[in-house]
């Protein structure tokens, strides 16, 4: 389920219900776009940093992708609060692992863990669809995307967020090669095709999305680390 | 050692003025009447092997059991009350199937071997927020054999909840001349199949009864194909190596 379904769902609560004035509400929708892509050896993972509550701005540099001590990047969609939340739980889990284990955990064995972490609040969940990246035993880019509750996929690009529903459909065409004839869709791309197109995107969710835009995070991993730049989108 | 006995033989979590706790000790002397076992490192994988008693001819040898599987890639060999073990060895099962759960990777070997210690300690009457299952310590010593990441391991532990991690290690009655033995055999590139071949050499100079395909066992713990316990004709096969 995405986002919209997401939201249909609770708006489809009886009536009477949704107009009750003082009703507790547990989840904001704070907007934002997240999106990654893997390649053969490393991953792309970018965020806008806008953070807003309907037509207000709370933020226009609140990051929701975060870096994680074992080198994995945790991109989120949702309510940011939830998502601040999730990143320390798994933050913890990861340093306890560290000194249990006497190893960092890799990124798979986090992958499983978040879903375990997310289905572990089955019943109030936190309003977040993460993306973890990392990279995978044999060193390929490594993309694992969940909803709420933990169902989880390996994929090789993903978008979630205010503006998932356009950018998607553009990865799906630029990355996923669909619907097209006389191409591989198993190729993987090149790293500096890859790191345009997520600009690319996000250039373009800016103009049409309202809470997507001012900065973007982006993230790449590969064998030798992270590294994080920042660049500057469409403050309006 | 202890031919008096004092009031701090009493309580099994009080230290004598000299530092030591009795029944801990006394647990590690247990360990010394049981039946000889031996673990051997290499790296292509890790052999273990113990002597089965069988006191009579009656006896049905294939119900004695002293290696278990803990999960596919780590097994553990006995010695001394081995009744004891089947606490240590539910525990050590149940905190590799909660790893595998939890992460969907197999649990370090070491981690299995600190779960295991980590129950040790908990006799007597039971620290905050931990329930005691004994009310004495464990008589009973491990050998953790196992593979994971870091390659073939082989670990002891004993019923102070210390462990050890060894290239080879004997434990039980005949511990003492099959460690020399050991330390005298034993070489860093020892192969599997001369390990198999080694650890029943020991263990025959060691057994007081005639070492055959029925009064031992022998079980494997490799890369490529996790724990395997010989059957009676691949232990023949090592025998007849001999």
């Amino acid at each position: 389920m995405d986002f919209v379904g997401f939201q249909q769902e609770l708006a489809h609560a009886p009536a009477t219900e949704r107009h009750t004035h003082n009703r507790w509400e547990p989840y904001v929708d704070n907007g934002g776009t997240s999106l990654a892509i893997a390649g053969a050896d490393y991953v792309i993972v970018a965020s806008d940093a806008r953070q807003s509550n309907g037509y207000n701005i709370n933020s226009r540099y609140d990051p929701k992708a975060f870096r994680l001590s074992n080198d994995a990047i945790l991109a989120t969609a949702g309510y940011a609060a939830d998502a601040k939340r999730l990143v320390e739980v798994l933050e913890q889990n990861a340093q306890m692992y560290y000194h249990k284990h006497d190893r960092v955990m890799k990124a798979s064995a986090m992958a499983q863990m978040l879903s375990n972490t997310l289905y572990g609040r089955r019943f109030f969940p936190y309003y977040v669809f993460p993306i973890l990246a990392g990279l995978d035993n044999e060193g390929k880019g490594a993309l694992y995307c969940y909803d709420p509750v933990g169902n989880m996929e390996r994929v090789v690009y993903r978008s979630f967020g205010s503006a998932s529903a356009l950018v998607q459909p553009f990865l799906d065409s630029v990355v996923g090669f669909k619907n097209q004839r006389g191409v591989d869709p198993t190729r993987l791309l090149e790293r500096d095709q890859a790191l345009k197109i997520a600009v690319d995107a996000f250039t373009g969710a800016t103009e049409r999305d309202i809470h997507t835009g001012d900065w973007l995070d982006i993230f790449i991993v590969d064998r030798n680390g992270v590294t994080h730049e920042k660049r500057e989108l469409k403050h309006d | 050692m202890f031919l008096t006995r004092s009031e701090y033989d009493r309580g099994v979590n009080t230290f004598s003025p000299e530092g030591r706790l009795f029944q801990v000790e006394y647990a590690i002397e247990a360990i010394k009447l049981g039946t000889t076992a031996l673990g051997i490192r290499t790296n292509e994988g890790v052999i273990l092997a113990v002597e089965k008693r069988v006191t009579s001819s009656l006896l049905v040898a294939d119900s004695i059991e002293k290696i278990l599987e803990i999960d596919t890639h780590v097994a553990c060999a006995m010695s001394g009350h081995t009744a004891d073990s089947r606490t240590m060895i539910e525990h050590a099962r149940v905190e590799a199937q909660n790893h595998t759960f939890t992460y969907e990777e197999p649990i370090p070997v070491e981690s299995v071997t600190q779960a295991v210690c980590d129950l040790a300690l908990r006799f007597g009457e039971g620290a905050d927020g931990q329930d005691s299952t004994m009310s004495r310590p464990f008589g009973v010593a491990l050998l953790i054999a196992g593979v994971d990441e870091r390659g073939p391991q082989l670990y002891h532990t004993d019923p102070s909840g210390t462990f050890w991690r060894y290239e080879a290690k004997a434990i039980g009655a005949g511990s003492e001349g099959a460690q020399t033995e050991l330390q005298e055999q034993y070489h860093r590139d020892i192969t599997l199949n001369e390990a198999e071949i080694l650890a029943l050499k020991v263990l025959k100079q060691v057994m007081e009864e005639k070492l055959s395909n029925t009064n031992v066992q022998l079980a494997k713990v490799t890369k490529e194909g996790g724990y395997h316990i010989y059957t009676e004709d691949e232990l023949q096969a090592v025998i007849s190596q001999m």
